[in-house]
């Protein structure tokens, strides 16, 4: 199946989902208009392409640095569609991706570990060079 | 009017605010106001915490004007109502070596109750009851009059060093002015 690739803007994320590498990333910053219709294409993909997995290990990267409070109802659904999948078996293993200088991040992070059980879910933190 | 405009800059010197904006807050408008506050907190050299937790309010709080002001302007060249966006104000300044993010818009007065409540509840739950309150919410299916997700009201708490202060002043039998003041703590 075809990759999919939204390129980023000021206030959208940056979308790859690559199906041969099994690597799937969202990275920028997350403030759309219409949150809903932005990520509808990146859950269209996710549920075909989530069907096609089979013994390949599936990486999802989440590095977003800042993202609102609608955003983040997307990402929780984002993450219950792969628990879904990898309480059927699917090996899935999300790093959320953090920046250490921002103290809150990781907070968001670990609020969403709680619920997931079959995905693996890890905390990343990224150190940022001093300018 | 031209004899009153300094005198108005001055009094918002004077008060600490070093940003304000009246007006439509369409997508561009809000975007371009979080990218020159983002930079101009740079410059200052506040922390990374700092500046996200402030860009993350005003984000959420032009976003509320955006979708829920009564005070609607249309996009240019359309036609239909769901093309609308709010009017409101927003500023920003420095009190006490604090940040403060204060913004305000028209609202429907049948809405304030539903607000009020909404507000209430928040303002008497420490961090750890915020945090647990967010999710929860997020959990909930979101409100049907709400275009985000019902949270903003929480991430603007949970983000606040101080308790969120709001107020409503009657404009006239159907509209209210909603004001919303949030501080953030300043470190480096």
């Amino acid at each position: 199946m075809e990759n999919l690739i939204i390129e980023t803007s000021t206030h959208t994320p940056e979308i790859n989902f690559d199906s041969e590498k099994n690597v799937l990333a969202i990275i920028g910053e997350s403030y759309p208009e219409n949150t809903r219709e932005f990520f509808e294409p990146m859950f269209t993909w996710l549920d075909q392409y989530l069907k096609t997995i089979d013994e390949q290990t599936v990486t999802v990267n989440v590095e977003l640095i800042y993202f609102n409070s609608s955003t983040a109802k997307v990402l929780m659904n984002f993450f219950d569609t792969l628990e879904e999948f990898a309480e059927e078996g699917a090996n899935i293993t999300v790093n959320w991706i953090y920046d250490e200088r921002n103290e809150n991040a990781v907070e968001y992070g670990e609020d969403f570990q709680e619920d997931l059980e079959n995905v693996q879910f890890n905390l990343v933190r990224k150190q940022i060079p001093k300018e | 009017m031209i004899k009153n405009l300094y005198e108005f800059r001055q009094e918002l010197n004077q008060k600490g605010i070093f940003f304000s904006f009246n007006g439509p807050v369409s997508v561009d408008i809000l975007i371009e106001i979080g990218d020159t506050l983002k930079h101009k907190m740079k410059l200052e050299e506040a922390s990374t915490t700092t500046i996200l937790s402030v860009f993350s309010i005003v984000v959420e709080q032009l976003q509320n004007i955006h979708f829920y002001s009564a005070q609607k302007a249309m996009k240019v060249g359309s036609v239909s109502a769901k093309d609308e966006f709010g009017l409101g104000i927003i500023v920003v300044g420095v009190q006490d070596g604090n940040y403060f993010v204060l913004s305000g818009n028209p609202v429907a007065n049948e809405k304030i109750p539903k607000l009020t409540g909404k507000l209430e509840k928040i303002t008497i739950m420490d961090k750890k009851e915020l945090r647990k309150y967010y999710k929860k919410k997020l959990r909930a299916s979101s409100d049907e009059d709400s275009k985000g997700a019902g949270l903003g009201l929480i991430e603007m708490a949970r983000k606040a060093s101080e308790i969120i202060e709001y107020d409503f002043q009657k404009i006239d039998d159907n509209f209210s002015f909603f004001s919303l003041n949030i501080i953030i703590k300043r470190d480096q």
